[in-house]
């Protein structure tokens, strides 16, 4: 049967990409819910807030979480943030910025919210500045964490109230250096996240002493199996590891490190989303012994952290995640903003922004620095067994 | 040197989950023209089958209660993909059709078991490593290699030694003509169409504690099947054994080789067998007509 040809394959891609084109398109608009056209931006009356998450997609965990996180701050206070009535708009995100920031425009030009909140995406976020910058509406962002967004590109009207890659990272670099006798393997995934999140660990790690014995990047998204990076690891004769991955590579990671003998003798550090929420529900009790470095942990001992814990565990019907603390502090920041707001135009709420002060969160307390960035304290966090599950055992304090 | 002999032997693990996975791909493209775009996304429910049987520290019993239960599954859904796709013959409207049930299929798992990532452990008793050449390996993955072998020879018998097998490469070569010895073809396509998928599912079951379980891995497993297609040859047996044992060498070896060109040296594979043997390196034989 000749008949079945490169052609028809040809065809069948081209017919691929249309029917994802078609789907792209309607999941921006499926994603939607809330009503539109109540305009709402009366002072004093209801506040109308879009929250852009991603809903869909391979980052669906996080934004379930940080709109979990923010739905449950808004039952907590009557559905109101300063005093006034919100009319959430919820918005899928997608995967990247095809979808993301045509999604972010609609809420602002269409939906007419006052203050958009969200963004996981760090190519998103970056993507949305411009626009956000141009139409004096601010943007909350509650996870992506490339540098520049409260860096090189920061913007009087972009806030961000969950990390950036370098600051987490970098926390842990003095911590190794100190603990670990020898050299440190550096992998992570191959994009802007993982060169930044090696970057900022290398920085402060060399600053501290510590001594780099190789680095190494894999596909993103592409890599499933570890073993010929695992191998590598294992011949440059390194005394411990640090990694970056999320979602299903850090599950993959994780486990393969310790399937192929690894875990016994070389220590594995790094950045807390390697062991966070259900990547390690997942990864089980293959992730103990993993040290990691993190703005939250559920272990944390503090009365906000166990009350949040309680109250999210009854909503979500899972433990908290730190995805689910930044979309709650988000929603706890727009609170004190619209609370001190004068009308709800983008300079009155950037104004007030400047004022939240200190927000008494499940992480500990902690305020914007002088970019917009959240100042926080980090924690150093190791992988324990807990009865049948793993939990993050908060070991220390990092500075 | 004994690092990438590790390598070499992780290539044939993940060859032979892709041999079982490629085949039912090739086999429904090479005979009935039909190119079941849902493949992936029958991998993945035989994928979460294994996620809900198999539980943390779960026996060898559960696990094949799981291989069991994902096959009858497949199979079920391969019936009801080549029911539905013998509605129409236009190439097109068929993959889009197939598309379609995939992504419907992997929606309702997404409903079913969340957008988290879940894992699958190997059973109890092969869960532990054993050394290969200095390196812990995980045993696992060396019952995966035995599997392979088993799969490959039980096929080759099937297909090439076996009355049954003869329809089915008749079919391949000639439809009609079998058509017109007085075979029932479409009978013998359900068939296929339903041991592939059966087999695809199975696959998902056993690529679990390797590859675990969690949306957009259809997508992923779909891909590199149809690349193992396209380089082994369509509706060939060989031709499938020979591009998932490339393709896994390509993945294990030449990353190891190539760090820097992981990303695409599956592609550059393809890319290259297509540039020296277009219709794949072993094709099915098509009789004299072209």
């Amino acid at each position: 049967m000749g008949a079945v040809s490169l052609f028809s394959l040809t065809r069948t891609i081209a017919g691929l990409a249309v029917g994802a084109l078609v789907l792209s398109g309607c999941g921006s608009s499926l994603g939607e819910s809330g009503q539109s056209g109540s305009g709402g931006t009366q002072s004093g009356g209801a506040v109308k807030l879009g929250l852009l998450v991603p809903l869909s997609g391979v980052y669906a965990p996080v934004g379930e979480d940080i709109k979990a996180g923010f739905e449950l701050y808004l039952d907590q206070h009557d559905g109101k943030l300063g005093g006034r009535d919100v009319d959430l708009v919820t918005t899928d995100e997608g995967e990247g910025p095809q979808t993301g920031v045509p999604a972010a425009q609609k809420l602002v030009t269409q939906d007419q919210v006052a203050a958009v909140a969200g963004v996981v995406n760090s190519a998103t976020a970056l993507g949305l500045r411009d626009f956000f910058d141009e139409s004096k509406k601010p943007l909350l962002i509650a996870n992506a964490g490339a540098d520049d967004i409260t860096g090189a590109r920061k913007s009087e009207y972009v806030w961000r109230t969950s990390f950036s890659n370098g600051q987490v990272s970098g926390a842990l670099g003095p911590a190794v250096a100190e603990e670990v006798k020898g050299s440190v393997y550096l992998i992570a995934a191959d994009y802007a996240a993982g060169k930044e999140m090696v970057a900022g660990f290398r920085k402060s790690f060399e600053a501290a002493g510590g001594k780099v014995a190789g680095e190494k990047y894999t596909p993103f998204g592409k890599t499933q199996d570890f073993q010929p990076y695992l191998s590598a690891i294992r011949k440059s004769g390194a005394d411990a590891v640090y990694a970056f991955y999320a979602g299903a590579e850090a599950v993959n990671f994780v486990k393969q490190y310790q399937q192929f003998g690894l875990a016994e003798k070389t220590p594995l550090y790094g950045t807390g989303f390697l062991t966070e929420g259900g990547v390690l529900a997942a990864q089980g009790k293959a992730a103990v012994g993993v040290k990691t470095s993190l703005h939250y942990s559920t272990e944390l001992d503090g009365a906000v952290n166990k009350e949040f814990m309680a109250a999210y565990q009854e909503k979500a019907k899972k433990p908290p995640t730190v995805y689910a603390v930044q979309g709650y502090d988000t929603a706890a920041v727009l609170d004190k903003a619209l609370a001190e707001a004068d009308g709800d135009s983008g300079d009155a709420l950037v104004k007030a922004l400047g004022k939240v002060g200190p927000v008494d969160s499940p992480r500990g307390s902690w305020k914007f620095d002088a970019d917009h960035n959240a100042e926080q304290t980090f924690y150093l966090r190791e992988v324990r067994a807990d009865g049948k599950t793993a939990v993050n055992a908060v070991v220390d304090e990092l500075d | 040197m004994a690092t990438h002999l590790v390598s070499v032997l992780n290539g044939l693990a993940m060859g032979s989950l892709l041999f079982a996975i490629a085949l039912g791909l090739s086999l429904v493209f090479g005979m009935m023209d039909v190119l079941n775009l849902a493949h992936g996304a029958v991998y993945l429910v035989g994928a979460y089958v294994a996620v809900a049987l198999v539980t943390d520290g779960a026996g060898v019993a559960a696990f094949v209660l799981a291989v069991l239960a994902a096959a009858v599954a497949g199979a079920l859904l391969g019936g009801l993909l080549a029911a539905l796709t013998r509605a129409t013959t236009h190439h097109l409207d068929q993959a889009l059709l197939t598309l379609g049930v995939g992504l419907v299929v992997a929606e309702v798992l997404t409903l079913a078991f969340g957008t988290d990532v879940h894992s699958i452990s190997a059973p109890a008793p092969v869960g532990g490593g054993v050394t290969v050449l200095g390196e812990t390996y995980p045993v696992y993955r060396l019952l995966v290699i035995g599997f392979g072998v088993v799969l490959a020879v039980a096929v080759y018998v099937l297909v090439e030694r076996s009355p049954l097998g003869s329809v089915i490469r008749a079919t391949v070569a000639d439809r009609a003509m079998v058509a017109a010895l007085g075979v029932n073809t479409g009978r013998v396509l359900v068939g296929v169409f339903a041991a592939g998928a059966a087999l695809a599912a199975v696959g998902g079951v056993l690529a679990g504690p390797i590859l675990g379980a969690q949306p957009g891995l259809d997508e992923k497993v779909l891909l590199l099947a149809l690349v193992v297609v396209v380089i082994g040859g369509l509706g060939s047996v060989r031709g499938a054994l020979l591009g998932a044992v490339v393709i896994g060498q390509v993945q294990a070896l030449g990353t190891a080789l190539l760090p820097e060109y992981a990303s695409f040296l599956v592609f550059a594979a393809m890319a290259l067998v297509l540039l020296v043997r277009p219709a794949g390196l072993l094709p099915a034989r098509t009789g004299v007509h072209a």
